[in-house]
């Protein structure tokens, strides 16, 4: 039993770490919490199906149009909104942000109608068993997706011109400036990595949940999980992901499945509240 | 002074509304007195103390399923439900703007947004006490052995309530307590080393935004007659949120002009109306990039007017 919690709640960890990545990897360099980023998810699932039925496009090219175009749309937020409101107060930017979300969800309702689209599996849905466990093949394409997204993001962060810029910023961005390095052009980066993240996350959560307007409410279990890696750690993202979605999925097999989302979000409070650095962050002190 | 005849006239035409109007526009009229009386609470909170809130669906509900719920198992009739539950709510109100000093700026907005979804789910699965995802029924508002149900009559009990709170924000914002709030927003280490007491100050806009949430809650139950769990989460939110943004979240007449815009441009849209929502967005986010003062650090404004 206890094994069969521990797959089933990395898989939904896997996903949840991939989104907590996407605020992460955002909020470290810009400072700006990203409240559409779960309504980027839906869309970038959106675009996929859209790419299929609509475009007749295989399933690997309908993939590579979603993540261009989210990496687009990511990299257009900065240009468009979040530039001009670069010295503006928190408040406005979380507004904006939460305005950006609701543009999506409404639009997407509008066009695509309130109803669930299928989406495609990576692999078969059909379960198998080995050693006791239930496996299925979708879910674990899911986990191995998500592993291979993470590991080349560190790869690129450390070893690539890119990444390395990206890491300047967020160690110092008046220093990085000093060396050459364009900040607003690594925010624009960040954006549209973020927006991957995002995509590739919502492309691999759709067909195991259904693919409405709605799903991305998701997006608030990838606030639990960075929250719970300290919002300021990457490998901090990954791990909340995995410790929420084992969480949730015990909470669900132990309590209920309707209290599920339910103690998921008061984790959230609760650590939001009483352990502001969460588990992996550090504190950072207040600039008066 | 034309401001204020402007006031005059424009009360004096909405005294006068339901005398010649047809019911379907005293009707929306009174549609948006109530959602102004919820947007109310976010003016208090957003605009006057510069605190984010995504949960003010969540006391609207609280309003809205208490007022109905008092009614119908302990047999309260609404006009001592609802004002009793607001004070719940504003009490629960109080209470959650304690814990929320520990945190600030984006962590409050995901805790309160959390609070909404949490909130949202309980409407749903406590199935007992909220009628679950069917819904509630929601008695009618009854003086004595007459039941209020129709339009004119439920504006004559609402419009009184969105006087009062546009006169309350009015006199909120020229209060000692009002300008405690506007030194918060504008600098809570500043605030504190004057001697405003952070956390009690910041608890009491929660409280307000809680109070006028419920009450407006409560009111738009009566008008709707049903409630349904899906009007209650952190879409219906962050509506809340554009309404008051979109009509300003420093003038005590804010509430009422952004409920206009909302009520009544769907209606003037007609067979566009599934794209209103989508329209809501992004005029909130226009609205945010051309005019980003209309938000926050408003004193300047403020100052012209006076």
């Amino acid at each position: 039993m206890f094994g069969q919690i521990l797959v089933s709640g990395i898989t939904a960890g896997a996903v949840y770490a991939l989104v907590a990545l996407g605020f992460v990897v955002l909020h470290r360099g810009t400072r700006v919490v990203h409240f559409g980023l779960g309504d980027q998810m839906t869309m970038s699932a959106y675009l996929v199906v859209i790419a299929q039925v609509f475009l007749d496009a295989p399933f690997a090219v309908a993939i590579l149009f979603s993540l261009v175009l989210s990496a687009g749309f990511g990299v257009a937020i900065e240009r468009g909104v979040m530039r001009p409101l670069r010295r503006a107060p928190l408040l406005v930017m979380v507004i904006a942000t939460l305005a950006i979300g609701a543009a999506l969800r409404e639009g997407l309702r509008a066009s695509m109608g309130p109803l669930p689209w299928p989406v495609p599996f990576l692999l078969t849905p059909a379960p198998f068993t080995l050693g006791g466990l239930v496996l299925v093949p979708a879910n674990l394409a899911v986990v191995g997706v998500a592993l291979a997204v993470m590991l080349s993001l560190f790869v690129a962060l450390r070893f690539t011109r890119f990444g390395r810029a990206i890491v300047a910023v967020y160690e110092n961005p008046t220093g990085a400036a000093i060396v050459g390095i364009s900040v607003p052009s690594v925010h624009a980066r960040l954006w549209g990595l973020s927006s991957v993240l995002a995509a590739i996350a919502g492309i691999l959560v759709a067909p195991l949940i259904t693919l409405s307007p709605d799903m991305g409410t998701i997006g608030i279990k990838g606030f639990a999980a960075a929250i719970l890696g300290g919002f300021n750690s990457l490998p901090g993202a990954i791990a909340g992901g995995i410790l929420l979605g084992i969480a949730e999925t015990a909470a669900g097999v132990y309590v209920s499945t309707a209290m599920k989302d339910i103690i998921s979000y008061a984790l959230l409070i609760g650590c939001v509240l009483l352990l502001p650095q969460g588990l992996f962050g550090r504190a950072e002190p207040r600039k008066v | 002074m034309i401001a204020r005849l402007l006031i005059f006239a424009a009360a004096a035409a909405l005294v006068a509304l339901p005398f010649f109007a047809p019911s379907h526009i005293v009707f929306l009229v009174a549609m948006i007195g109530s959602t102004s009386v919820m947007v109310a609470g976010l003016t208090i909170v957003v605009g006057f103390t510069g605190q984010i809130s995504i949960a003010q669906a969540s006391f609207a509900a609280i309003g809205a399923y208490g007022t109905a719920q008092l009614a119908t198992m302990a047999g309260l009739p609404h006009w001592i439900g609802l004002p009793a539950i607001a004070l719940v709510a504003a009490v629960v109100g109080y209470l959650f703007g304690l814990l929320s000093l520990r945190v600030a700026d984006h962590y409050l907005a995901l805790a309160t947004m959390a609070l909404c979804a949490i909130v949202q789910l309980l409407l749903i699965h406590l199935e007992d006490w909220t009628g679950g995802a069917v819904g509630l029924a929601v008695p009618p508002l009854a003086v004595g052995t007459r039941m209020l149900t129709r339009p004119t009559e439920l504006y004559a009990v609402i419009m009184p309530c969105v006087a009062l709170t546009v006169w309350f924000l009015h006199a909120l914002s020229t209060s000692r307590l009002g300008r405690a709030f506007a030194a918060l927003r504008m600098s809570e280490v500043a605030a504190a080393a004057i001697g405003i007491p952070v956390l009690h100050y910041k608890s009491l806009a929660f409280a307000l935004s809680a109070f006028f949430g419920a009450f407006g809650g409560g009111l738009f139950a009566l008008q709707t007659t049903y409630l349904d769990p899906a009007q209650f989460g952190i879409l219906e939110s962050v509506r809340l949120i554009a309404i008051a943004v979109i009509g300003g979240v420093l003038n005590p007449f804010g509430p009422l002009i952004g409920s206009a815009v909302f009520v009544l441009l769907p209606e003037a849209m007609g067979a566009l109306g599934r794209y209103m929502s989508l329209v809501f967005s992004l005029l909130l986010l226009l609205f945010v990039v051309v005019s980003p003062q209309g938000i926050a650090g408003l004193p300047a404004r403020l100052r012209a007017r006076r």
